[in-house]
C-alpha cells in the first residue's frame, strides 16, 4: 500500500512548501503533482494487489476491491483539486497546509478503505476528521467558519467517544480487535451465539458510523458545518470524506457483522427513513444553494446507506461504488459553479444560463445526476443500491419511500435549472470562469453522462 | 443486388434529409432532388425485381421465394429480440416497383402541380419521407417493422392532409384522419401483443412455420385476425373507420393520388395478403372481411354517384375500389386482391392526378358543377381521364377488366352464398361505371359554366398522365385468365408465398371456361348499362337540379359523420369534460398540491431543529442514539 505512505509523505512535502516556494502558483502546482503521483501510485498498487494479502503486520488487508475503490477517490480527489486548487489557496494565508491537510485527509481514507484491525479504523477516522475540523475553520476571520470548526470538533469528539466505547465493548466479548481472527469470527457467526456487549457495541459503531456521514437523527452538525466551512472546502468535506466513510462502513458491517444483520438492520432502516425525510423535506426550505446542497448530501447519503443495509450483496457492493463516484462528481461539479457567483441564493443563480452557459449546462448535468434521471450516471447509482435491497427481499416498503422521496428531491435541485433558464437575472460573478475551468467541467460532467450509459465503467 | 434491398429505403430517407434540412434554401431544387431519390429507389427495386424472377427454380422453393435480409438488431434483450430485417420475395418486391415507380410519377408531376406553392421544399421532405416509411412498411419482415412504417405513413398523411395547414377544416381533417388511424393501430397494436404472447416472435417467417401448433387454438387465430383486420379498417378506410378518407382530399392532389388512392391506402390489403397464412386458418375472419368489404363496396358507391366535389368522387371511389380488394381477401384470393392493388393504383393514380390537371386549369375549382365542357380545351388530359374511366369501369381489354373479373369470379364460386355477394358487387360494379362516367360527362362534356379560361396543363403534368394511361390499358396483361390462352403471370410469381395457405384452402376457382365467358359477357354488360345511364343523365347536365329522397341521402353522405358525432365524438367530449373536473382538477390536482404544501409545511417546521446550539444538537444526539437503541431491541428481541 504505497499511496498510504505516499499520501503521508507528501502531506509533509506541502507543509514544507509553504516554507521554502515563494508564489502560491507553485505550491498548486506540487499540490497537482502530489494527487497525480497519488493516483499513478494506487494505479500500481491496484496492480500489484490482485490477490487477497495482509500487510502491517496483519492490520490491513487489501484486495481489488479496496484499490479499486482506492484508485476512483484519488481520481474523484484529483478531479476536486484540478477544479478547485486556485479556490483553495484563496482561502486564507496558508496555502500550503491546506493542501497538506488534505493529503492527510487522503491518508485516512486509504486506512479506511483497507482496515482489517479495529485499531486501524480508529486510526483512520481520526486522521480523516481532525484535519477536515482545522480546514472547517480556516477561514480565521470568519465568525462562521470558527463555529462550523468547533460546532465540527465538539460533536466529533462525541462521536469518538462512542466509538471508542462500541469499540471498548465489542473487544470486551470478542478479546481481539483483529476483525479477520477466529475469536472475532466466531462472535459473530449467528445472532444466538452472540453476547449484549457485542450487541450494544455494534450499534455504538453504527451511531458513530452514522454520525460520521451525516445520517439522521445525527446529522444536526452538517448544515451549520458545510454552511459555515469555507466554500472551497465544502464539497471535499461532502463528497470524498463521506464516501471513504461508507466504504469502511461497509467493509465492517458486510464482512464481519453479515451474519448477525438481524442485529442492526431496523436501526439502519430507521436511519435511512429519517434520513431521507429530514434530508429532502428541509431541503425544500432552503434559500441558498450551498445550506441546500448540505441537506441534499444528508438526503444523498440516506440512500448510500442503502447499500448497507442489503447485507452481503454483490449489487450493493457494485451500487456503492458507483454512488460514490458519481455522487462526487456530481456535486463537485454543483459547488465548482456554487464558489464562481457571488450570491449563493437562488435569485443570485437567475440568468446564468444566458450570461455563462457552459456553466449553467454543466450545473444542470450534475443536478440531473443528482436527482437520478436516466442518461445520468445518478440513475444507475440509485437503481443499483436500490434494486439490492430489492434483491434482498426484506423491507421492501423503503425502497417505495425512498422512490417517494427521490421526487421530492427533484423540486429543490430542479428549482435551481428553473433559476438558471427560465427566469431572467444579472447572475453576478464572483470570478469568472476561465477556459480551463470550463474545460474541466465539461469534462466533469461528460463523465457523468458517460457513467449514465456505461455504468459498468467504475466496477473494474 | 438482393442484399443491397436497404438502398431502397436509403435514397428516400437521404432524400427526405436534404429537403427537410434544405427546404428555405434549395428553392426548386429540392423538387428535383426528391424524384431523383425515388427513381433511384426505382432502380434497385426494378433490379431486385429481375433477379428474384431469374433465381433458378431450386433456391426459390427451397426459400419459398423469401429472403430475409438481416440488418440488425432492433430490441436485443433477454426476453425480447427483434431484428431489423427485410424480406424480399414476389409480394414486397412487387410493391416495391408499384411505390417507387408510381412515386417517381406523382414526384414528376407535383413539381410543376406544387411549383406556385410557399411550402415546395417541405411538400416534397414529406412525400420522400412518406415514400421511406412506405417502403419500410413493405419490406419489413416482421410485424413490428412493418407497424413501423405503417405508423410512419399515418403520420405522413396526417402531415401532408394537413399541409395548407392555415384552413381549419384542412387540419381538422388532418386530425381526424390521424384520430380514426390511431383506433385502426390499436387494433394492430393488440394484434401483435396477442401474436407475441403465444408466439414470442413477430416475424412473418417463424410465425407461419408455428401455424401447424396454433391452428389447434382456433378461437385465438380469429381473434388475431381480427384484430389486425381492425388495423386495415383504418388504414384501408373501410366500414367503420372509412370516413376520414373523403376527408382526406383536402390535401394537395399528388397526396391524393400517391397517399389516398395508390399506395398507402392499400398498406391493409397488403398487410392481410402478407398475413394470408393466418387468414386462411380463420373462416370467421374473412368472412367478416367479405362482408365488410362488400358493405364498404356499395356504401361508398351509392354516395360517389351524388358528390359534386371531383376529388370527392374519386375518393368514395377509392373507398369502393378497396372494398373489392377486401371481398377478395375475404375469400382467400389474395392474388387477385394484389392484382386489383396494382391496376387500381395505375387507373387511380391516374385519374386523380387527371383531376389535378383539371383542378390546375380552372384555377382551384373543384366543384363538377362549376366546370363542363372541358374537352376541347384540354385535349390529354380528357383522354387520360377517359382511359382511366374505361379502366375503372371495367371494359376490357383495360387493365381493370381483369382484375376486377378476377375477384368476381373467386366470388362467385366461393361457397353456398357466393351466388348473392357476386349479384351485389355487380351492382357495386355498376354504379362504379355509373358515376365515373356522370364525373367525365359533367367534367368534360356539355358546355363551360365556370369562369375564367381553362388551359392545358404544362408536359411535366400531362407526361406522367401518359404514362400512367398507357400503364391502364396494358397493365391488365400481367393476369390474363387462362379463357383466353394467357397464363396468369401474376399467379405463377406470387404462387410460392401463399404456398402454405394454399395448402390450407384452395383457392382457385373452379368453373368451366363456357361459365366463365359468360359471367365475363355479363360484367361487361353490366358495365355499359352503367355508362348508359349516365350518358343519357348528364350528357346535358343542368347544375340547377337539386337532388331529393334517396338521392339527397347519399349526397349527405347515410349522414355517417353526424351518427358518429352523436353517438361517439359528444359522449365522449361529455366524459372528458367530467373527469377533468372531477378527477383531475378536484381528485389528482388536490392531491398533489396537498402534498405539496404538506412538504413545504414540514419544511418550514423541521428546520426549526437547526438551532445552531450545540447543546441542544448534543442532546438531539443522545435522543437519537436512545431512538435508534429503542427501536432496534423493541423490533427485535434480543
Amino acid at each position: 500500500m504505497n499511496a498510504i505512505v505516499l499520501s503521508g509523505i507528501w502531506g509533509v512535502v506541502m507543509m514544507f512548501a509553504g516554507l521554502f516556494l515563494k508564489s502560491s502558483k507553485q505550491i498548486q502546482w506540487t499540490a497537482l503533482l502530489g494527487i497525480i503521483a497519488l493516483l499513478v501510485v494506487s494505479i500500481l498498487d491496484y496492480q500489484a494487489h490482485s490477490v487477497q494479502a495482509q500487510t502491517y503486520f496483519g492490520m490491513m488487508t487489501i484486495d481489488v476491491y479496496t484499490s479499486w475503490f482506492s484508485i476512483l477517490i484519488t481520481a474523484c480527489c484529483a478531479m476536486y483539486l484540478l477544479i478547485f486548487h486556485k479556490d483553495i489557496a484563496a482561502v486564507g494565508k496558508n496555502e500550503a497546509e491546506y493542501f497538506a491537510l488534505i493529503f492527510f485527509v487522503m491518508c485516512g481514507v486509504y486506512l479506511l478503505a483497507s482496515y482489517s484491525n479495529l485499531l486501524i479504523l480508529f486510526l483512520g477516522i481520526e486522521i480523516l476528521s481532525i484535519p477536515q475540523y482545522i480546514l472547517a475553520g480556516s477561514d480565521k476571520e470568519n465568525i462562521k467558519s470558527n463555529e462550523a470548526s468547533l460546532k465540527y470538533f465538539l460533536m466529533g469528539a462525541f462521536s469518538t467517544g462512542l466509538l471508542l466505547m462500541g469499540m471498548t465493548l465489542i473487544y470486551g466479548a470478542t478479546g481481539s480487535f483483529d476483525i479477520t481472527s477466529e475469536k472475532f469470527v466466531g462472535q459473530f457467526e449467528q445472532l444466538s451465539s452472540m453476547s449484549s456487549l457485542s450487541f450494544v457495541g455494534i450499534l455504538l459503531l453504527l451511531i458513530s458510523f452514522g454520525f460520521k456521514v451525516s445520517a439522521a437523527p445525527l446529522h444536526l452538525w452538517t448544515p451549520d458545518v458545510y454552511d459555515g466551512s469555507p466554500t472551497a472546502f465544502t464539497p471535499f468535506m461532502a463528497t470524498i470524506v463521506k464516501v471513504s466513510v461508507f466504504v469502511a462502513f461497509i467493509r465492517l458491517f458486510h464482512f464481519s457483522f453479515g451474519n448477525v444483520s438481524d442485529a442492526w438492520q431496523i436501526a439502519i432502516a430507521s436511519m435511512i427513513v429519517l434520513t431521507l425525510i429530514i434530508g429532502n423535506v428541509t431541503a425544500v426550505y432552503q434559500q441558498s444553494l450551498k445550506r441546500m446542497m448540505a441537506y441534499s448530501s444528508i438526503a444523498q447519503a440516506g440512500f448510500m446507506l442503502f447499500s448497507i443495509f442489503a447485507v452481503n450483496s454483490t449489487l450493493a457492493y457494485k451500487g456503492i461504488l458507483l454512488y460514490s463516484v458519481v455522487y462526487s462528481l456530481a456535486s463537485i461539479g454543483v459547488f465548482a459553479v456554487i464558489i464562481k457567483m457571488k450570491d449563493y441564493t437562488y435569485d443570485g443563480f437567475n440568468g446564468l444560463a444566458k450570461k455563462q452557459p457552459v456553466l449553467a449546462f454543466t450545473a444542470t448535468v450534475c443536478l440531473l445526476s443528482l436527482v437520478g434521471i436516466p442518461l445520468t450516471g445518478g440513475f444507475f447509482a440509485k437503481y443499483f443500491v436500490l434494486s439490492a435491497v430489492v434483491e434482498q427481499g426484506k423491507y421492501i416498503w423503503i425502497v417505495v419511500f425512498a422512490v417517494l422521496m427521490a421526487a421530492i428531491s427533484a423540486y429543490y435541485y430542479f428549482r435551481v435549472i428553473r433559476s438558471m433558464y427560465f427566469k431572467t437575472g444579472e447572475a453576478a460573478m464572483h470570478t469568472e470562469p476561465t477556459t480551463w475551468d470550463k474545460t474541466l467541467l465539461i469534462l466533469n460532467a461528460m463523465i457523468i453522462l458517460l457513467l449514465g450509459v456505461l455504468p459498468s465503467l467504475v466496477f473494474g | 443486388m438482393l442484399n443491397l434491398v436497404w438502398l431502397v429505403p436509403l435514397f428516400p430517407l437521404i432524400g427526405f434529409i436534404i429537403t427537410g434540412l434544405g427546404r428555405n434554401h434549395l428553392g426548386k431544387a429540392s423538387g428535383w432532388i426528391a424524384s431523383l431519390a425515388i427513381l433511384a429507389s426505382f432502380v434497385v427495386s426494378a433490379l431486385i425485381f429481375i433477379e428474384l424472377k431469374t433465381l433458378p427454380e431450386d433456391i426459390a422453393e427451397h426459400t419459398t421465394g423469401s429472403h430475409v435480409v438481416h440488418l440488425f438488431n432492433f430490441i436485443n434483450t433477454h426476453a425480447m429480440q427483434i431484428a431489423f430485417d427485410f424480406q424480399i420475395d414476389a409480394l414486397s418486391s412487387i410493391f416495391l416497383l408499384v411505390i417507387t415507380g408510381i412515386g417517381f410519377l406523382i414526384h414528376i408531376y407535383s413539381i410543376s402541380y406544387m411549383s406556385h406553392d410557399e411550402g415546395f421544399g417541405k411538400f416534397f421532405a414529406y412525400l420522400n419521407l412518406f415514400v421511406f416509411s412506405m417502403l419500410l412498411l413493405v419490406l419489413g419482415a416482421n410485424y413490428l417493422i412493418l407497424f413501423i412504417g405503417w405508423e410512419g405513413v399515418g403520420l405522413c398523411s396526417y402531415l401532408l392532409i394537413g399541409f395548407w395547414y392555415k384552413n381549419i377544416a384542412y387540419t381538422d381533417a388532418a386530425k381526424k384522419a390521424f384520430i380514426m388511424n390511431r383506433i385502426g393501430d390499436l387494433g394492430f397494436l393488440i394484434g401483435m401483443f396477442l401474436l407475441y404472447s403465444k408466439c414470442n416472435a413477430l416475424d412473418f417467417k417463424s410465425i407461419e412455420n408455428m401455424m401447424p401448433t396454433l391452428m389447434n387454438d382456433p378461437s385465438y387465430i380469429t381473434a388475431v385476425a381480427l384484430c389486425f383486420f381492425i388495423g386495415a379498417t383504418g388504414k384501408s378506410a373501410q366500414i367503420p373507420l372509412f370516413t376520414w378518407l373523403p376527408d382526406a382530399m383536402a390535401g394537395p392532389t399528388p397526396v391524393s393520388a400517391l397517399i389516398h388512392a395508390a399506395t398507402m391506402v392499400t398498406a391493409g390489403v397488403y398487410m392481410i395478403a402478407r398475413s394470408n397464412f393466418l387468414y386462411s386458418v380463420a373462416p370467421i375472419a374473412q368472412q367478416v372481411i367479405l362482408i365488410i368489404g362488400l358493405a364498404t363496396a356499395l356504401l361508398a358507391a351509392t354516395i360517389a354517384t351524388q358528390q359534386n366535389d371531383i376529388k370527392k368522387v374519386l375518393a368514395y371511389s377509392t373507398v369502393s375500389q378497396l372494398g373489392f380488394m377486401f371481398m377478395a381477401l375475404g375469400v382467400g384470393a389474395y392474388t387477385a386482391a394484389i392484382f386489383h392493388v396494382i391496376t387500381h393504383a395505375f387507373f387511380k393514380a391516374l385519374l386523380f392526378l387527371g383531376s389535378g390537371s383539371v383542378i390546375h386549369a380552372v384555377d382551384g375549382e373543384q366543384d363538377i358543377r362549376n366546370m363542363g365542357g372541358l374537352k376541347k380545351y384540354m385535349k390529354i388530359t380528357y383522354i387520360t381521364f377517359f382511359i382511366g374511366c374505361i379502366a375503372i369501369a371495367g371494359i376490357p381489354p383495360l387493365s381493370g377488366f381483369f382484375s376486377k373479373d378476377e375477384i368476381m369470379m373467386h366470388i362467385f364460386t366461393h361457397g353456398t352464398n357466393g351466388k348473392i355477394f357476386w349479384i351485389l358487387g355487380m351492382l357495386a360494379a355498376m354504379m362504379t361505371a355509373y358515376y365515373m362516367f356522370r364525373l367525365l360527362f359533367i367534367t368534360f362534356h356539355g358546355t363551360y359554366r365556370g369562369k375564367g379560361h381553362p388551359h392545358e396543363s404544362p408536359a411535366l403534368m400531362t407526361m406522367p398522365l401518359i404514362v400512367l394511361a398507357a400503364l391502364s390499358i396494358v397493365g391488365g396483361f400481367i393476369g390474363i385468365p387462362e379463357v383466353f390462352g394467357g397464363h396468369h403471370a401474376l399467379n405463377a410469381f406470387l404462387e410460392p408465398i401463399l404456398l402454405k395457405s394454399q395448402a390450407l384452402q384452395t383457392s382457385i376457382y373452379e368453373l368451366s371456361h363456357q361459365n366463365e365467358i359468360l359471367l365475363m359477357g355479363v360484367a361487361v354488360f353490366i358495365a355499359c348499362i352503367g355508362i348508359t345511364m349516365a350518358w343519357f343523365g348528364f350528357k346535358k347536365y343542368n347544375a340547377a337540379d337539386t337532388t331529393k329522397g334517396i338521392a339527397k341521402f347519399a349526397e349527405d353522405k347515410w349522414y355517417i359523420d353526424e351518427l358518429y358525432d352523436k353517438v361517439i365524438v359528444k359522449p365522449l367530449f361529455g366524459i372528458s369534460k367530467w373527469i377533468e373536473k372531477i378527477i383531475e382538477k378536484a381528485g389528482i390536482d388536490g392531491i398533489v398540491n396537498g402534498v405539496g404544501r404538506l412538504i413545504q409545511v414540514g419544511s418550514t417546521k423541521i428546520r426549526l431543529l437547526q438551532s445552531g446550539l450545540v447543546g441542544f444538537y448534543l442532546f438531539m444526539f443522545v435522543l437519537g442514539i436512545i431512538l435508534l437503541f429503542a427501536l432496534q431491541m423493541w423490533l427485535v428481541k434480543f
